[in-house]
């Protein structure tokens, strides 16, 4: 079995399949996802807050309510035929789409790898108890 | 600028990466596998579970990019040979004795059962999204106040009737969300079988209809993607699956019971 060569496959055309290779997609796979080992027995990185992207969190917002309403507008002028070709607009469509979720997500991995900006106090106490040690003492 | 240590700890410049937990007996590092800063990633076990590291120096700042790509390199070749419970990323320890006594005997149980219960499965991050288009001209063909409005507002210049267009665009959002809940369901309903658990995922929202994680049988993994070709066929005019995996068990390591 081989990872890499599964996700590579393409089936019968409807269902994406893409292969992550980009940091983005990295991080969207990863996030602040894993076993949580307590603050107070590990060590934290110098400069683990990896990025300093323009962060934009997709949430209910101005910018939303307009980018929908110009998404709107503009699949009239489509329809019209005075627009812009349909797969040009699809094309930008998915780019605007794709930017957005790429700043949320390197928003929330930011906020989860950045142990100062946190309640950590320095590593000395645990920011937040372990998954795992909160089961084993429930056991 | 200070590496936050613990109080009773030998000051040292290295320190273990940790990558995720194995099965002692089971689990295996593919040979030459390295990982953040190019160094071989190794095993330290304890029992009957054991932590994949590397060694990293303790005072880098740099490379953050490329730390990120091995970790999840590491992790997707490991959970290709094996079962393996993810650590997350930045997670470093300062020597073994603190990996043995602080990690794995504390939570040995804990990891033997989480490990038991990933075995002989694999996770995929499935996302779908409206296929906008065609969605947005469903909304505005059903609702009079969208309509009115669009109508007002489509041949006018893009700095005009500002709030038309806020409310316009509320409005859509709006009438999209009651859109996404109803898919929502429909789509867990047809997935959720093929899967041992499911976890949703935080990109969901205004943006996206659904993203969720799923954790699949080996053995049913074609039937699974096999029925997700099927579904993205079946519903294309309006939405857009894109399946990726299958990646290391990321979301399903801690919280509640799954299994």
């Amino acid at each position: 079995m081989s990872v890499q060569q599964s996700s590579r496959r393409q089936g019968g055309g409807y269902l994406e399949r893409p292969a992550p290779s980009g940091l983005a997609d990295v991080i969207e796979i990863i996030l602040d996802k894993g076993i949580v080992i307590d603050a107070y027995v590990r060590v934290s990185l110098v400069g683990i807050e990896i990025l300093t992207i323009d962060a934009r969190i997709v949430i209910a917002s101005v910018d939303t309510y307009l980018r929908f309403a110009e998404a709107t507008n503009r699949l009239d002028l489509v329809e019209h035929g005075g627009g812009k070709p349909l797969d040009e607009f699809i094309g930008s469509m998915q780019e605007s789409g794709a930017t957005k979720k790429v700043g949320g997500a390197v928003k929330g991995a930011k906020k989860a790898l950045s142990p100062g900006s946190s309640d950590d106090d320095e590593g000395r106490r645990p920011a937040r108890k372990s998954s795992s040690r909160r089961r084993s003492e429930e056991q | 600028m200070t590496t936050v240590r613990t109080d009773d700890v030998v000051d040292t410049d290295r320190g273990f990466f940790v990558y995720g937990v194995v099965d002692s007996a089971t689990g295996r590092v593919p040979d030459g596998l390295t990982g953040v800063e190019d160094t071989p990633v190794s095993v330290v076990a304890r029992g009957p579970v054991a932590a994949v590291v590397g060694e990293i120096d303790l005072d880098r700042t740099t490379g953050r990019r490329a730390d990120l790509v091995a970790y999840s390199t590491v992790l997707d070749r490991l959970a290709s040979a094996g079962a393996v419970a993810p650590v997350q990323f930045g997670s470093v320890m300062v020597d073994e004795e603190s990996i043995v006594e602080e990690l794995l005997a504390p939570n040995e149980q804990y990891f033997a059962q989480l490990l038991a219960d990933l075995a002989g499965r694999a996770q995929f991050n499935l996302r779908v999204g409206f296929h906008e288009p065609v969605v947005l001209a469903e909304v505005v063909a059903a609702d009079p106040e969208i309509r009115r409005l669009h109508e007002y507002t489509r041949d006018l210049p893009e700095d005009a009737a500002y709030a038309d267009r806020v409310r316009l665009g509320e409005l859509v959002a709006r009438a999209m969300e009651d859109k996404r809940e109803l898919e929502v369901e429909a789509l867990l309903d047809s997935i959720l079988p093929l899967t041992v658990a499911y976890s949703l995922r935080s990109g969901a929202g205004i943006e996206h209809v659904l993203d969720v994680a799923l954790l699949v049988d080996d053995d049913r993994r074609p039937e699974f993607e096999e029925h997700l070709e099927g579904l993205a066929e079946a519903v294309h005019e309006r939405l857009r699956l894109r399946l990726v995996g299958p990646v290391a068990p990321y979301d399903f390591v801690g919280g509640e019971a799954w299994a």
